[in-house]
Formats: C-alpha cells, sequence, structure tokens
C-alpha cells in the first residue's frame, strides 16, 4: 500500500513537472499576451493585422492570443483581482467603470499623449466610456451608436408604413399599433412584435431627465417625468404588446441558441426593428442581403441616442505592459480602423475613417447604404454615453431600475411607486458609499457645493459653467438650451 | 494477507495514517476551513473589492454589527429570504415523491420476460419512425409521436428488464449536469413553443369550452362549493386535532404545526384578495394562536402523558395532502367566478419564468421532478429493502389494508430516513436557488426569484462588497443552524421513537 501511494506521487509530481515544462508560454522566446475577448473571425483578423503592424512599426515580435473563456464580468473581476487577469480586456457596459475603479486596469494616460490614442483621437462623447477623473484607462475598440434598424420587407409585408427618420412616442405608438394588429391576426400562435425594446434612458433624456443630475451627486429617476415615462413603457409592453417584456424576450432567446437570436427573429420578421448598434450588421451580413434602414429612436423633445462602443483597457498587473499598451496605440491606427471599417463592427474609434466611402457604400453591400452615414450622423449630433456616477456602480443602478420596472410591468408597483423606490434605493446606496469611502465623501462634498451653485444660477435664470456640469447628459443637454457661460461654451 | 494496521508501532501507524489524511486535510483547510474563519472576520469589516485588493491598499475598517444592520435595513431582504422559505415549500412534496418513487419502484417485478430484444427493437423503430415524421415536416405531431413512442418505450423496457430501467431513468436528473438540466427546461417552460404549454393549450382550450357551456349558475356556484369544500374539510382537521390533543396521540408542537399548515392556504387567499403579505401571515398567525389556545387549553382525559412533539411526523405527513387540496379549494374561491368571462376570453397557458406569480412555482416544480429521482429516492428504496418482512406478514394476518400498512409499518419504519432527508433538504434548500436563478431566470422576474444565496452572489462579486455579503451569509448559516437545531430536536424524537 505504502509502494502504491509513494509511486503514485512520484507520477503526480512528474505529470506536474512535464505540464511546466511543456507549457508553451515558457518555452516562447517571445512575450505572449492574453487579450480577453470573443474568439471570433473577426477578432482573428484583428490579431493577425496587429501583427503586421507591428512589423511595419519596427515593433519586436509578440504572440497575442484569444482568451475567450473568462468573458462573463463576474470571472473578470475576480480574476483580475487575484492577480491573474487577461493582459488585455474588453470593457463593456458596467465594467468600464468599475474595473478601473478597483485599480486593476493600467492608467494609460501618459503613454496615450505619448503614443497618439489619447482621447484627442476619437470621439470626445466616448470620454465616459474610458476616462475617469481626468485619467485614461483605455481607448474605444469602435464607436457607435443604437439605432433602430428596420426591416422593410417586415412593414412591406403586412403594408404598414415604415418609420419616419425622426419621431415622437405618439408617433410611434400609433403606428406600432398598426403594425402588430396587422401581423398579429387571431389565432397567431408566435406573436410578431413592432420593437424588440426602446431604451428607457433615451426616453428618460428626451424629457430633459437623466439618470442622475448634474454632478452625479444625486440620483433624479424619483423625477414625475420619470413616472410618465414609466407609463408608457408599461402600457407598450402590457396592453399594446408593442415589445415583449425582458422574459418574454429571454424565452424567445431560448428558442435559438446563443447570442445571434434577436436577429434571427428580425431576420425572420418577428420583430419589425430592433434597437441596436451599426454591429448589427456583423450578424446580418451573413443570413442575406436584406433591405435595411435605420431610423432614431422615437422620443419628445432632446433628440439623442445611447453612444458607447468595447473599451479595451489593459490589466495593471500585466506581465507586459508595454506590449499591452502598444495594443492601444495599434486601435488608433489606420490597418485597424480600416479593418473595423470592412467588418463593420459599428464605427472605427478614429471619427475621419467614418468619413470614408469604404465605410458610408460599401461596395458589396449596396442594400446597407444609407444607414451608415445615419449611424455617423448620430453619432456626431445626438450620440451620448450612459450618465455614470462616482458614488455608486452602474451595476447597482442597472440593476435596481431593472426590477422595479419589471415590478412594474407585472403589476406589483405602480409606476409612481416604482419611479420614487428607484431615487430613493439609489440614494441611499450614494450615502452608504460616500459614509464608508473619506476620498469619495472629499469629492461628494465638494460637488454638493457646485450643485448648490449650479442649482441657484438656474433658479435665477443665470448660465453657468460648462466645467461645473459632470454629467454627460446635462452637458449636452445645457448646451443645447444655451444655459452654459459663453466663455466656457465650445 | 498482511494490512498496515498490523505492522509496525501505533507511533509509525498514526505517522502513516496522517500521511495518508494529509492531502485531505491540507484541502479541507485551505479551501474550507480558512476561508470560513476568514469570512467570520470579513462579515464585521468595511470590505469593498474596488478599496480592498492587491491594486488598492486601503486598510479595512472594523465596523462591528453595521454590515447586518444593514442587511435588515435592505429594502429587498426580507423579499428574498421569503422567496427563499416560499422555495423551501416544495421539500415535503420532495420527500413525497421520492418515497412514491422509491415505493413504486419496490412493486416492479423482478422477472424478466422473454422476447425482450423484439420489443427494443420495436421501440426504436417506432422512435425512429416519429424522427422521421418530424424531419418530414410533421412538426408537433411529430414530437409527439417521439413523446408518446419513448414513453410506451419506456414502459415495455422496464417491465421486461424487471425495473432496472426505471430505476435509471428516475435516477437520470441526479447525474445529469444541473446547468443543461436548467437549460432544458427553460426550453420546456417556453411560453410560445414550449413543450409544456404545447401540451397544456389544448386541454386549457377543452376547458374553456366546457366552461362556456357550463349553465350561468357556475359562475357563483363553483366559489360557493370550493368555500363549502374549504371550510368542512377545515373544521374536520381542527376536530381531529382537537381529537388527537385530547387522546394524548398529538402534542404542542404537533397541534400547532398542523394549524400552522391549515392556515397557510388562508394565507395565500387572503393575499389574492388584495392583503399584504406581512397581513395575511399577521391573520393568520393570529387566527393560529387563537385556534391553539382552545385546543391546547382543553384538560386531557388521561392527563399530559405525551412528549411535545409527538405526532409531528403525521401532522407533517397529512399536510402533504391537505395543505394542495385546500390551494385548489382557495384557487375556487379566489377566482370561481371569475372563470366563465375568462374562459369565453380563451385560457392562455402561463408565461412559467416570465411572470411574477409563476417564476417561484414553475422554479420549484423543476426543483421536484430533480428531488424524485435523486438521492433521496436511493435512501428510501434502502430503507425499504431493511423493513423486516415479518410486519407485513403480521399486518396481512390482521388482514390490514394496503394504506394501513403503509400508514403503520413503512411511514413509521422509514422516520430515520425521512428525518435524514428532512434535514439535508432544510440544509440544502436554504442555501440553494443560485444556480436556477442565475441559468433561468437571472433572479427575476422584479427578483421573483431571487434567493439568499444569489443575493449573497450579486451582493459579493457583481457589487463587490465582500464585507456586506459574508454578513449575509452567516445569516443564512445561522437559519440553517436554527432550523437544523429544531429538526434535531423535535425531528430525530419522533424518528426514533
Amino acid at each position: 500500500m505504502k509502494r502504491g501511494f509513494f509511486i503514485s506521487l512520484v507520477v503526480l509530481l512528474l505529470a506536474t513537472a512535464a505540464l511546466h515544462w511543456t507549457e508553451s508560454d515558457l518555452r516562447r522566446d517571445i512575450p505572449v499576451i492574453y487579450w480577453n475577448t470573443q474568439d471570433d473571425e473577426n477578432k482573428r483578423a484583428t490579431v493577425e493585422t496587429f501583427q503586421q503592424w507591428r512589423k511595419e512599426q519596427g515593433l519586436p515580435p509578440v504572440e497575442l492570443r484569444i482568451d475567450n473563456t473568462n468573458q462573463e464580468p463576474t470571472k473578470k473581476l475576480v480574476q483580475g483581482l487575484s492577480g491573474v487577469g487577461s493582459d488585455i480586456m474588453d470593457l463593456y457596459a458596467y465594467e468600464a467603470d468599475l474595473f478601473p475603479a478597483t485599480g486593476m486596469i493600467a492608467d494609460v494616460t501618459e503613454d496615450a499623449k505619448r503614443l497618439g490614442f489619447s482621447l484627442a483621437a476619437t470621439y470626445p462623447a466616448l470620454s465616459g466610456d474610458f476616462i475617469f477623473d481626468g485619467r485614461q484607462y483605455g481607448f474605444p475598440r469602435n464607436a457607435g451608436v443604437n439605432l433602430n434598424w428596420v426591416n422593410r420587407a417586415t412593414f412591406a409585408k403586412y403594408h404598414i408604413p415604415e418609420p419616419p427618420q425622426r419621431w415622437s412616442l405618439d408617433e410611434f405608438e400609433a403606428l406600432g399599433k398598426k403594425f402588430v394588429a396587422a401581423a398579429n391576426p387571431p389565432g397567431t400562435r408566435e406573436r410578431v412584435f413592432f420593437t424588440n425594446l426602446v431604451s428607457r434612458d433615451v426616453l428618460r433624456r428626451g424629457v430633459g431627465l437623466a439618470n442622475y443630475n448634474e454632478t452625479d451627486t444625486r440620483c433624479t429617476l424619483d423625477d414625475p417625468r420619470n413616472v410618465q415615462i414609466l407609463e408608457r413603457v408599461r402600457r407598450w409592453t402590457v396592453e399594446d404588446r408593442l415589445m415583449p417584456s425582458r422574459e418574454e424576450g429571454e424565452a424567445m432567446s431560448a428558442d435559438i441558441s446563443g447570442f445571434g437570436s434577436m436577429f434571427s427573429h428580425f431576420v425572420s420578421g418577428r420583430f419589425g426593428m430592433i434597437y441596436v448598434g451599426q454591429w448589427a450588421l456583423i450578424m446580418l451580413r451573413h443570413r442575406g442581403e436584406f433591405q435595411l434602414r435605420a431610423v432614431e429612436p422615437a422620443l419628445d423633445g432632446f433628440p439623442n441616442t445611447e453612444m458607447g462602443g468595447g473599451s479595451v483597457g489593459v490589466y495593471a498587473g500585466s506581465k507586459h505592459l508595454k506590449e499591452s499598451v502598444e495594443f492601444l496605440q495599434y486601435l488608433a491606427s489606420e490597418p485597424f480602423n480600416r479593418l473595423i471599417v470592412r467588418i463593420a463592427d459599428g464605427a472605427p474609434p478614429v471619427p475621419k475613417f467614418a468619413e470614408t466611402e469604404e465605410f458610408l457604400r460599401p461596395a458589396a453591400h449596396p442594400n446597407e447604404w444609407g444607414s451608415a452615414a445615419v449611424f455617423a450622423q448620430a453619432a456626431r449630433e445626438t450620440g451620448l454615453t450612459v450618465s455614470k456616477s462616482p458614488f455608486v456602480l452602474q451595476s447597482i443602478l442597472f440593476r435596481e431600475e431593472k426590477e422595479l420596472t419589471e415590478a412594474m410591468i407585472s403589476g406589483r408597483l405602480t409606476a409612481a411607486q416604482a419611479s420614487k423606490a428607484m431615487g430613493d434605493r439609489i440614494n441611499a446606496e450614494i450615502a452608504l458609499s460616500v459614509d464608508r469611502n473619506p476620498e469619495l465623501r472629499k469629492l461628494y462634498d465638494a460637488r454638493m457645493r457646485i450643485q448648490r451653485q449650479i442649482d441657484a444660477r438656474r433658479a435665477a435664470g443665470r448660465p453657468v459653467p460648462a466645467a461645473w456640469i459632470n454629467d454627460p447628459f446635462h452637458l449636452a443637454y445645457y448646451r443645447a438650451h444655451g444655459w452654459l457661460e459663453k466663455e466656457t461654451a465650445p | 494477507m498482511s494490512t498496515l494496521g498490523q505492522r509496525g508501532s501505533p507511533r509509525r501507524r498514526l505517522l502513516a495514517g496522517l500521511a495518508f489524511l494529509l492531502p485531505n486535510i491540507l484541502g479541507f483547510a485551505a479551501f474550507t476551513l480558512v476561508p470560513l474563519v476568514m469570512s467570520f472576520g470579513i462579515a464585521f469589516t468595511d470590505w469593498d473589492t474596488l478599496r480592498h485588493n492587491i491594486f488598492r491598499h486601503e486598510s479595512l475598517r472594523f465596523v462591528g454589527f453595521e454590515n447586518f444592520s444593514w442587511l435588515f435595513h435592505h429594502p429587498d431582504f426580507l423579499h428574498y429570504l421569503g422567496n427563499t422559505f416560499f422555495m423551501m415549500l416544495g421539500l415535503p412534496f420532495a420527500i413525497a415523491g421520492s418515497l412514491g418513487a422509491a415505493l413504486l419502484l419496490t412493486r416492479v417485478s423482478h422477472r424478466p420476460v422473454a422476447r425482450r430484444g423484439a420489443f427494443i427493437v420495436a421501440t426504436l423503430l417506432l422512435t425512429g419512425s416519429g424522427l422521421l415524421l418530424r424531419l418530414g415536416g410533421m412538426g408537433q405531431t411529430g414530437v409527439w409521436c417521439i413523446f408518446g413512442v419513448l414513453a410506451a418505450g419506456s414502459l415495455v423496457a422496464g417491465v421486461l428488464t424487471g425495473g432496472s430501467v426505471y430505476r435509471t431513468l428516475f435516477y437520470l436528473p441526479n447525474f445529469t449536469a444541473g446547468v443543461a438540466t436548467f437549460v432544458l427546461w427553460k426550453k420546456l417552460y417556453n411560453p410560445q413553443t414550449g413543450p409544456i404549454n404545447a401540451g397544456l393549450a389544448p386541454v386549457l382550450d377543452g376547458f374553456a369550452a366546457v366552461v362556456g357551456s357550463a349553465p350561468a349558475v357556475f359562475s357563483w356556484g363553483l366559489p360557493l362549493a370550493c368555500a363549502v369544500l374549504a371550510t368542512a374539510v377545515s373544521l374536520w382537521q381542527l376536530w381531529r386535532l382537537r381529537q388527537h390533543w385530547d387522546d394524548a396521540s398529538a402534542g404542542a408542537v404537533a397541534v400547532i404545526t398542523g394549524l400552522a399548515m391549515l392556515a397557510l392556504p388562508q394565507v395565500f387567499q387572503l393575499h389574492w384578495h388584495g392583503l399584504s403579505t406581512g397581513r395575511a401571515l399577521g391573520l393568520a398567525a393570529v387566527g393560529v394562536t387563537v385556534a391553539a389556545v382552545v385546543i391546547l387549553r382543553r384538560p386531557r382525559r388521561w392527563g399530559p402523558v405525551c412528549a411535545l412533539d409527538t405526532g409531528l411526523s403525521a401532522e407533517i405527513a397529512l399536510a402533504l395532502g391537505l395543505v394542495p387540496l385546500l390551494l385548489l379549494f382557495a384557487v375556487g374561491v379566489a377566482w370561481g367566478s371569475e372563470l366563465p368571462a375568462a374562459a369565453a376570453a380563451g385560457l392562455t397557458p402561463p408565461n412559467w419564468l416570465g411572470d411574477y406569480d409563476w417564476a417561484k412555482p414553475a422554479i420549484m416544480g423543476m426543483g421536484l421532478w430533480a428531488a424524485i429521482g435523486s438521492n433521496n429516492m436511493i435512501l428510501y428504496l434502502a430503507g425499504l429493502s431493511n423493513i423486516p418482512p415479518e410486519l407485513y406478514e403480521a399486518a396481512d394476518m390482521d388482514g390490514a389494508s394496503s394504506l394501513q400498512r403503509f400508514w403503520h409499518i413503512t411511514w413509521p419504519q422509514l422516520a430515520p430516513v425521512t428525518f435524514f432527508i428532512g434535514v439535508m433538504g432544510i440544509i440544502y434548500g436554504l442555501q440553494g436557488g443560485f444556480e436556477m436563478a442565475r441559468v433561468m431566470t437571472m433572479g427575476g422576474p422584479a427578483g421573483s426569484t431571487t434567493t439568499l444565496s444569489y443575493f449573497i452572489y450579486i451582493e459579493g462579486f457583481e457589487t463587490g462588497r465582500l464585507g456586506y455579503a459574508s454578513a449575509a451569509a452567516w445569516v443564512l448559516f445561522a437559519l440553517v443552524f436554527i432550523l437544523s437545531l429544531l429538526n434535531f430536536r423535535f425531528g430525530n424524537r419522533s424518528a426514533n421513537d
């Protein structure tokens, strides 16, 4: 027995050593860096172009490997904070502020200035996705706004006129009702929806309301304007059935596995429109040549849409920081931007490449002509990144807003109760963060002083300096209404 | 054959034993004991991954019981706790299901039948035909053919192989990966294309047609009949509890448990009539207290000759039948009058995972399916095989019916197994719900399927508040501990009696 035990031990030790020495990273004489992203042909093309670009730049070779097994945000966070994160990470949605806040994403401000991938190289409106407290933590891999893609064949099939380029909420509702009535005669088993979703953020911004106040010190979702928006969303979901509830949407996606279910339903005509970015073309092109249009999201008041993209950050614990930072430099280069144009993964991060003929009218896809220009114009004029507060995580706001909206849609709360609860809960979270973090308390107190000044000036009808406003929506809103001091307005 | 234990000095034997145990001890210490102790310490600090990690070195602050205090002020903590307990309501049904499965499996003939090969080939051929129909465009019909043939095939194969196929089939959920099962059930529950609703739709259509053609008296007659029946059943149970108290076959705990089980459907009834859950529970608690005082204050004919928990297991077993029956009546009372109008408009199957009120029962239904063919069934099978056959022979000689055999021999003889399953079920039940919520509903809709374990995950790993999440985890531990203690205090004795 003892002999067997020791033989097993020796075999295990030998196997461990063999595994260790055969690990290719150790045998490579060039740095191996890992990029946490999806493994698809576009990303592989990106890697290939990166290698060519390095050669052209005379940079020493590196091996860039795609790590697509750890994309789940929690995995990224736990691995990053445990010291074993990928060298380069895609940062989506709430990761973009959460990860830099933990310190696991490297501050690349100085490198960006030196290597030419600072904010000046991309859309200023995207700053909220990778610049925090004036420091840069990455660079966008693509840029884009969300618009409504219209499947023209679906509208033609039901003899319903196509939506106008810019439309109000009442126009949306009227056309939507006509559409679902025509598309769902009695006995329809698989319901056809007018759209897959509407952005509540966009609707709220339309009526002049953001998630937070000007200095991001207070959540303003308890505003009566939010009640009106929530009531409309409930009506569209529950009564008019213009769009599925979140659960219905998820149930629909359970039919078709994977990421592309929304696009399959769009192509098959179960959604008249889908609200998504220009990157949808990646998913649509291989499904055929459809007659497509892009129209703005319906709203009342201030024209806006959601802007954002996939930012890429460098892991602060990377063993190859220099090479990883060079990847960000590559994102601002011509070869990469031309690649983004070619594969239609949204708009290229450097705006001038979105003005090329190749982007606006791709020769191989005449059915898409026109839509690219609409996306480019929206990115320039109406695109706004999401409002974020340094005093509360975006994931908390997202979760509470979603849960309370669902409670309202399921009839457990009125719109007024849901709206009030949103404000109360997020403001309680802000109070909690500020109480526990002395650094945040200082920042909060400073911003509150400014907020009081803003409120006083607004009450007196006087303009305010742009530098006082932290929230991207309020900045754009104030600018559009001429409420900024002239000397600070661009 | 020489063994290790027969060689060397006791000291050498001890060292050898420790050497064998060391990997396990090290693993336990590194991955269980140390994290456990750490999490207890973390629960009293402000550990936030945003500020306390390998990249930021802010010092941890001791915050005393602040995390626990915030926990109970969290607007949804009690909601999630309620969800956790609601999911636990499936435990008695899971126990009954696994016991039922074990009882059925012990009754299957152990004599294999000849020509089994021919039957299996016929089943495969029929299944293949169903598949061809499906591929040939028969759609729904083909799917139903496959289901039908597979069911018939299982039946035939079970009979032919003397029950071993059944045992395998029943145990199948236990060695199927959880996530795969959840994805499968998500598809089964699909409100539009799932087979459950596809099967329910014609049934509901038929039911609606029957209700539609019923006389007008139906609209008020159904709720009235349900109310009368519910009252009759409740009064019978009250009378029964009083009798059992009088003749000392039920202790105080058993009586109170019986009353609580009786009140449970009333809580739902009150809630469906618009009362908040808290108020409904409050009213039910008052009702239970009054009834308990009335019954327990009655002097016993022969004095207090039984323990507090005497008859507890009988009350729980009875509740398994009584509670669903009363719930059915409660549904009839609440919605019976609306049924004709609803039937006229067309009855539609529920949006199982998407509807706030259906999501929890849907998840419980899936849990029940998994629990019936789980290790519990194996434990019951083992328990059943250990019951001395002389007891049944004696019962047969006394002319006992099947029900009497079960109630007076099988059920008491299985009490230790039931006790063990109950304890483990409560422990796993309180800790459970995470995987299902994560895969099937993401805790929604509106937090209706968020359990404490999922809440702990969100707070710890999505929000990064490790101190807060640890406090929640220790509250969960306290709950498990208290319930297990109660179980041991009352259940263990009844099991060993």
